[in-house]
């Protein structure tokens, strides 16, 4: 008699090929409230305060929410997803600069889209290959993010608040468009 | 009986390898009977979730581990040993978040305690970070393979090892208490003595220390706590950096009094840095436990410690009684500071 090869995966091997899905309610900039969740990585949180006070100066936004989720790996814990549901009309999530917290990010950003909440993520460059493995897991392959170049973690203030502004308009194109 | 068929067993292998399932060696394609003869070594259920990872919602079974035992070449006994090494490691914070998924690519090493080393044949002495022993050898790679294959984290997927380590997934020895002069690590760690038992931490290295032409205990110390003391380790405000002792460098601290808890306190005492090394090396200032630079020189005459307790400094004997040399070993995060008992063993 042949046996067969056990499978070690409990056949679970492939990834989802799911499509992006994003709330279809998408973000009018002028008098939003904007979550900014920082993950306690260094210079997340002058990143996104950065770009919500662009986003009040230049695009409207009335104000913002700052929170952090303290453990970068996690996905973020529930009653934090609903207090910034709740309170925000939008939130912007970051920086994904390591292994476990930019898919992780990624991972968050798709709960707050499925929470009808517009999100966008902010992942360094270096880490595309596993966000991109986290879309795929959450059932939203071809999610779009916010790419910034590695490395976040070495960037002086200055230099934080200018790769804060060049990421603003993928920002405001990722939160306001249906297409992104 | 015929021969075995090493046509048909190539075959096996290479279908394991187009699964994606291996970690680049050639793994034992795992058979219904032969797993069913590593479920027999435990009352544990096969559906039981022994471990999870929430963040990628996949879990690991005691199927799955049984499975990938096999596949790693363990003998059907070896699986009591594989379930505590796995037990032992989920104790670790790190090990159920995002650990495995680090740029750090940390490893864990495994110590095993007790009978079953002997029983089994667990090596703990000479070599004891080498190969040319099944258990040795074959108990981490199933845990790597628990990872890679029940986690579904891949090297260059989720996984993103920036560099990883030498030896990760092949850390894994008996503590050589026959020629310790202290309790074994699983007695530290609260078990009773005599037990069989596993401990797990995660390491990002190990870096010797050899010593062999003194019989001052304390330029042993020193040396140990010279090599503890880079900066290059260094990460956060603070550290952990266990001690793999040589038994004879074990022997000749406890021949001049000392207890291991003793060597722990003298490590807690001595290893840090000054403050204006740190600076130079760019990792004075702290902002939020993580080490960066700063240009003040404020503390630069500072003397800063790093490890903050005996837990931070876990010390076990291993190796062989024929050249005094021991071994830095670094710790990712934090060890757990606990043991599991080896099922069906006293």
């Amino acid at each position: 008699m042949v046996e067969a090869i056990l499978d070690p995966t409990g056949g679970r091997r492939a990834v989802a090929q799911g499509a992006a899905v994003l709330t279809p309610n998408r973000l009018k900039l002028a008098g939003a409230t904007i979550g900014l969740l920082e993950n306690t990585k260094k210079n997340a949180a002058p990143f996104l305060a950065e770009l919500g006070r662009l986003l009040v100066e230049r695009h409207g936004a009335a104000g913002v929410v700052a929170r952090t989720k303290t453990a970068f790996a996690m996905p973020i814990p529930e009653e934090q997803l609903a207090e910034l549901a709740r309170t925000c009309d939008a939130v912007i999530t970051g920086v994904g600069d390591c292994g476990s917290c930019s898919a992780s990010a990624v991972a968050d950003g798709i709960a707050f889209e499925r929470h009808g909440i517009p999100a966008a993520v902010i992942c360094s460059d270096a880490f595309i290959v596993t966000a991109d493995a986290m879309a795929g897991m959450r059932d939203a392959t071809g999610y779009h993010y916010v790419v910034t170049p590695h490395p976040v973690a070495v960037l002086g203030p200055d230099e934080v608040r200018k790769r804060a502004e060049e990421a603003l308009d993928d920002v405001v194109a990722i939160l306001t468009s249906v297409a992104s | 009986m015929t021969a075995p068929d090493p046509v048909v067993a190539q075959e096996a292998i290479e279908h394991c390898y187009e699964q994606g399932w291996t970690d680049g060696l050639p793994v034992v394609p795992a058979s219904r009977p032969l797993v069913d003869q590593f479920l027999a070594r435990t009352a544990r259920a096969p559906d039981e979730v022994i471990g999870r990872v929430e963040q990628l919602d996949r879990e690991c079974t005691v199927e799955q581990a049984a499975i990938s035992a096999a596949m790693a070449g363990c003998r059907p006994e070896y699986f009591p040993v594989v379930l505590a090494a796995w037990d032992a490691l989920m104790l670790d914070r790190a090990a159920r978040g995002g650990g495995w998924q680090s740029t750090s690519g940390p490893s864990p090493m495994l110590v095993v305690n007790g009978p079953v080393r002997q029983e089994l044949g667990f090596n703990s002495t000479g070599g004891v970070f080498g190969p040319g022993f099944r258990p040795n050898a074959t108990v981490p790679r199933a845990i790597g393979l628990m990872v890679r294959n029940a986690f579904g984290i891949h090297p260059h997927v989720l996984e993103q090892a920036t560099q990883g380590l030498p030896g990760r997934w092949q850390i894994c020895f008996g503590e050589n208490e026959e020629e310790s002069p202290w309790e074994p690590l699983s007695v530290s760690a609260g078990l009773a003595d005599g037990g069989s038992a596993v401990t797990a931490m995660l390491l990002r290295t190990v870096e010797y220390v050899d010593n062999r032409h003194t019989q001052d205990h304390e330029q042993v110390l020193w040396d140990l706590a010279d090599t503890m003391s880079r900066t290059g380790a260094l990460i956060f405000r603070e550290a952990s950096y266990g001690l793999v002792l040589g038994p004879e460098h074990a022997q000749l601290l406890a021949k001049n009094g000392m207890s291991k808890q003793d060597v722990q306190a003298w490590m807690i005492e001595h290893v840090g840095r000054a403050g204006r090394d740190l600076r130079r090396a760019g990792k004075s200032a702290g902002e939020k436990q993580v080490r960066g630079a700063s240009g003040s020189t404020d503390g630069d005459d500072e003397f800063q410690r790093f490890l903050p307790s005996p837990r931070h400094v876990p010390v076990v004997v291993a190796g062989s009684r024929n050249a005094a040399m021991s071994m830095v070993v670094r710790v990712f995060g934090e060890w757990s500071g606990k043991a599991v008992a080896v099922e069906g063993t006293a």
